[in-house]
């Protein structure tokens, strides 16, 4: 392939991903409820969201547990890092393996199995049910991402450590993490994006004093297509936009 | 010291507890409940039956799982063959623009697939910009009815899943010694058999990565024939949601979705083979 | 110590997010509302909210067995009110699975429409409150056939409408036009003739396009079908933005839904219930939600209040002539498994 072709590839490839968003961000300013045409710009839907008090509840039932299960699953998908690295036990590879199959098991057999222990244990669906099917897809993602740094750390580190008499909390509180701060908070993002992003899993699980943005956009969605809901997924694109910008930002200085 | 084995061992402890409740146990009750039997009231009779798996093997269940595999592997290949020469173009690319370049697949990586489903409903309307465009064009002279087909289902799923594909094959990609490549031109190999024989086998891995990255979503994304999907494009996801969530039939729902599972262990069986089988070739150069 | 203080203030801020988000530090004055999408303006809720100072937890529904199925899975789901058509609370109430209405505490129970009342799903409406009533009729957009070309159900097996129907995404509906079409009752419960239904709708498959309850309204709006079962009250709105759509009556008979409020067996705010269906009872508020739906209340006092045009406006309210071919539907009792199951098969391609 010589030079034009290469670049055409790529412009088309990126039309594709792009333009079907651009255009929908467009639409968001567009002075018309129904029409496909231009007809002046305006800032109206945007006004609609920003006086649609439900919607901001919803939005703000998803930023905090998005917020929260991020939080937890890092904790807990760090340690779970830290622990692979630096312990030898019994069941090890099989964490590990377990790990990588839950980054790759379909959503939708997370979700019909959460429902069914939430079913069984007779708890009611709402905001616990959700944070804890939260937490427990975000964590696989966030030990694989400290996982891939951690790997990459000397061993010395933490022998020299040890050998001045740090125990292992203080090595994780004052080594571990300072060392790995660039990918804790990667993992952090990336959880708080999945979080903010599922569908799937929430469908099943969240009960009717909880709902969350992705459903309460879905439901939307299902009426048709909207002036409000380009305005609201134009936000929503422009917010994953801004943690994408910082996570790259991070992971740069990071190296 | 003491105090750091009570942490090893309250730290590991913590998460296989949590791994056990989250992620052991509920696979457990899929597989019991798939072998129980639905119930009239009652979501489940307690009585152990194999009647769901017979089920599924019933001519038209066992036409959706088809049908689904198809319309799934369909996608999958083509994101294999739109995504490969993308990565390929990219990774090899020595422009000052490369970081920015993968950094605009991120993006789409990143986001919610519902709101880029949603706006891919929005270009496929009979009234949609894509009709307006092709009308003033002249291109057509009657809208397409793009929407409520497989057609639109596949663009929906490549659309979605398509950086899951070449995110994967990039990272591969990037790892590829040049000079394998040289030396097999070297030695008199055409352009094909550099392709055939030397690039493909060692990409494999990422291949089937991302396979796997697209195959099983998009098995399991139910919003997608929800939304731009007709009567006659029904993906598994949706079996099991309606199974689950209209019709009442845990069992037959949680039969589809172990069948769904062990999908994926072939999957991964493939794909550990395949990393393996390179790591010998790699470590016999 | 070892905890760094942003990590402190982090912990800090973590705690203040939980305080603020759980719901069990949440204000007792809500309601939890699962009613059919489409059914209730947002204003209206708007209005309880700010009468009341009671805040609205609002989720809808596109099928009565999402509902069911919703209830079955996590009984404890703190729903206060649904809206299940005739049949479901028929089943509902035998299961003991609502609460019986205290009339005592709806002042404005007397608005209802009488002919609505005491009728066999629910005899002396102890478990449940009309609230709308609809037709599903055909709908039929007359830019691609001519006006009047489509007469009844049976006409939708014609070849010429390949691809082009849209079938409301509901096992009974869907049943029961096959039913009226091979001239049965649409609440059949004998297996035979089901089965016999779905067999004919087997041979529809090639003709319908999809099956959507939702979204029905902006579909045939922007005309991404053109032919189809329709909602009275969504093609009524859908007829406003879109002018060459046709609503048809099929000479064979058709379905007359209607929707109750009902409290579910485990409400958690049952007082709150009981205010809101006493203000969905008042006539403006019935008027309001009729008009702004398009479908029929079953509030006689809110329907006096309309301007005539709606009063008498043909799909909303269609002429005694027209009611005498509707069907009220009723409970399959142990068939309903039968028409689901047929139902399933039926949208994963017969």
């Amino acid at each position: 392939m010589n030079r034009l072709t290469r670049i055409a590839y790529l412009a088309v490839v990126y039309l594709f991903f792009y333009f079907p968003i651009g255009v929908l961000i467009v639409y968001s300013f567009n002075n018309a409820s129904y029409s496909l045409l231009w007809h002046g710009f305006t800032l109206n839907w945007y006004k609609e969201l920003l006086s649609d008090t439900d919607l901001q509840s919803v939005a703000w039932h998803s930023l905090s547990v998005g917020i929260l299960a991020a939080t937890i699953a890092t904790m807990l998908g760090t340690l779970t890092a830290v622990s692979l690295y630096r312990y030898r036990f019994k069941g090890k590879k099989l964490l590990h393996g377990m790990i990588f199959v839950m980054i790759v098991s379909p959503d939708i057999v997370m979700a019909i199995s959460l429902l069914i222990l939430f079913s069984t244990l007779k708890a009611p669906l709402g905001f616990w049910t959700l944070l804890l099917s939260h937490v427990t897809f975000c964590m696989p993602f966030v030990a694989v991402t400290v996982y891939s740094r951690i790997a990459g750390l000397d061993k010395n580190i933490f022998e020299a450590a040890k050998d001045l008499g740090a125990s292992d909390f203080t090595i994780l509180l004052r080594v571990i993490i300072p060392l790995l701060w660039p990918a804790i908070l990667a993992g952090w993002l990336l959880s708080f994006t999945l979080s903010l992003d599922d569908v799937i899993i929430s469908f099943f699980v969240t009960g009717p004093d909880f709902d969350i943005l992705p459903l309460k956009i879905f439901s939307m969605v299902k009426l048709g297509v909207k002036p409000e809901i380009n305005a609201l997924c134009s936000v929503m694109f422009a917010l994953t936009l801004l943690i994408v910008l910082i996570a790259q930002l991070v992971l740069r200085k990071k190296q | 010291m003491k105090h750091d084995k009570t942490f090893k061992f309250i730290t590991i402890g913590i998460i296989w507890l949590w791994l056990a409740i989250f992620a052991v146990a509920p696979n457990g009750l899929v597989f019991l409940t798939s072998l129980l039997q639905q119930g009239d009231n009652e979501l489940v009779r307690l009585q152990l039956t194999l009647n769901s798996y017979f089920d599924l093997f019933n001519t038209s269940y066992l036409k959706i799982f088809l049908h689904s595999l198809g319309l799934a592997g369909c996608c999958t290949l083509v994101c294999i063959i739109v995504g490969y020469p993308f990565a390929f173009i990219i990774a090899r690319s020595t422009s000052r623009y490369k970081g920015f370049l993968l950094f605009l697949v991120i993006i789409p990586f990143w986001t919610s697939s519902l709101i880029r489903s949603y706006a891919i409903v929005a270009m496929l309307k009979t009234k949609g910009i894509l009709n307006s465009l092709l009308l003033s064009l002249g291109l057509i002279d009657q809208p397409l009815h793009l929407l409520y087909s497989s057609t639109a289902v596949m663009i929906g799923l490549v659309y979605s899943l398509l950086p899951f594909m070449i995110l994967p094959l990039y990272a591969n990609i990037e790892k590829l010694d040049m000079r394998l490549i040289d030396a097999a031109r070297d030695l008199g190999a055409n352009k094909r058999t550099v392709l055939l024989k030397i690039i493909l086998p060692l990409t494999w891995p990422g291949i089937i990565a991302g396979s796997m990255l697209v195959f099983l979503p998009a098995m399991s994304m139910f919003y997608i024939p929800d939304l731009l999907g007709g009567a006659k494009s029904v993906l598994l996801g949706n079996l099991i949601q309606n199974q689950f969530l209209t019709a009442r039939n845990w069992p037959m729902g949680s039969a589809v979705s172990v069948m769904l599972t062990l999908l994926m262990g072939l999957m991964l069986m493939l794909y550990w083979h395949s990393t393996k089988r390179n790591k010998d070739a790699q470590d016999l150069l | 110590m070892i905890v760094k203080k942003p990590l402190k203030n982090f912990i800090l801020a973590i705690g203040w997010v939980i305080s603020c988000c759980s719901p069990l530090y949440a204000a007792e004055q809500v309601i939890n509302i699962f009613n059919w999408s489409g059914y209730m303006p947002d204003d209206v809720l708007m209005q309880f909210q700010a009468e009341t100072g009671i805040k609205v937890n609002y989720s809808t529904y596109d099928n009565n067995e999402t509902l069911y199925a919703k209830l079955k899975a996590s009984p404890q789901v703190g729903y206060d009110i649904i809206v299940p058509s005739t049949y479901f609370i028929d089943r509902m109430r035998h299961q003991n699975m609502l609460q019986p209405i205290d009339k005592s505490k709806l002042s404005n129970f007397k608005n209802l429409n009488p002919e609505l009342l005491n009728k066999s799903f629910d005899p002396e409406n102890r478990y449940s409150v009309p609230f709308l009533w609809s037709a599903t009729a055909i709908t039929l957009n007359t830019k691609y056939w001519p006006k009047g070309s489509v007469k009844g159900w049976n006409d939708f097996w014609q070849s010429q409408y390949k691809d082009q129907l849209l079938l409301v995404d509901d096992t009974r509906e869907v049943f029961s036009m096959a039913l009226i079409s091979l001239g049965y009752s649409p609440n059949d419960t004998d297996p035979n003739h089901i089965k016999q239904a779905f067999e004919k709708l087997k041979q529809l498959m090639p003709n319908i396009k999809v099956f959507n309850a939702e979204g029905e309204k902006s579909i045939y709006i922007d005309e991404d079908v053109t032919l189809g079962m329709g909602w009275s009250g969504d093609i009524y709105l859908a007829q406003q933005e879109n002018p060459a759509l046709e609503y048809i009556f099929p000479k064979e008979g058709f379905i007359i839904a209607l929707d109750s409020m009902a409290i579910p067996f485990n409400a958690k705010h049952v007082e709150n219930a009981y205010k809101f269906i006493n203000f969905i009872l008042r006539a403006d508020i019935a008027k309001k939600i009729s008009m702004q739906t398009g479908y029929a209340t079953a509030n006689l006092a809110g329907v006096k209040l309309m301007p005539k045009e709606i009063r008498e406006n043909p799909i909303i309210y269609p002429d005694e002539s027209i009611l005498a071919r509707g069907h009220f539907q009723s409970d399959a009792g142990a068939s309903s498994t039968i028409y689901e199951k047929y139902f399933q098969l039926l949208k994963i391609g017969g």
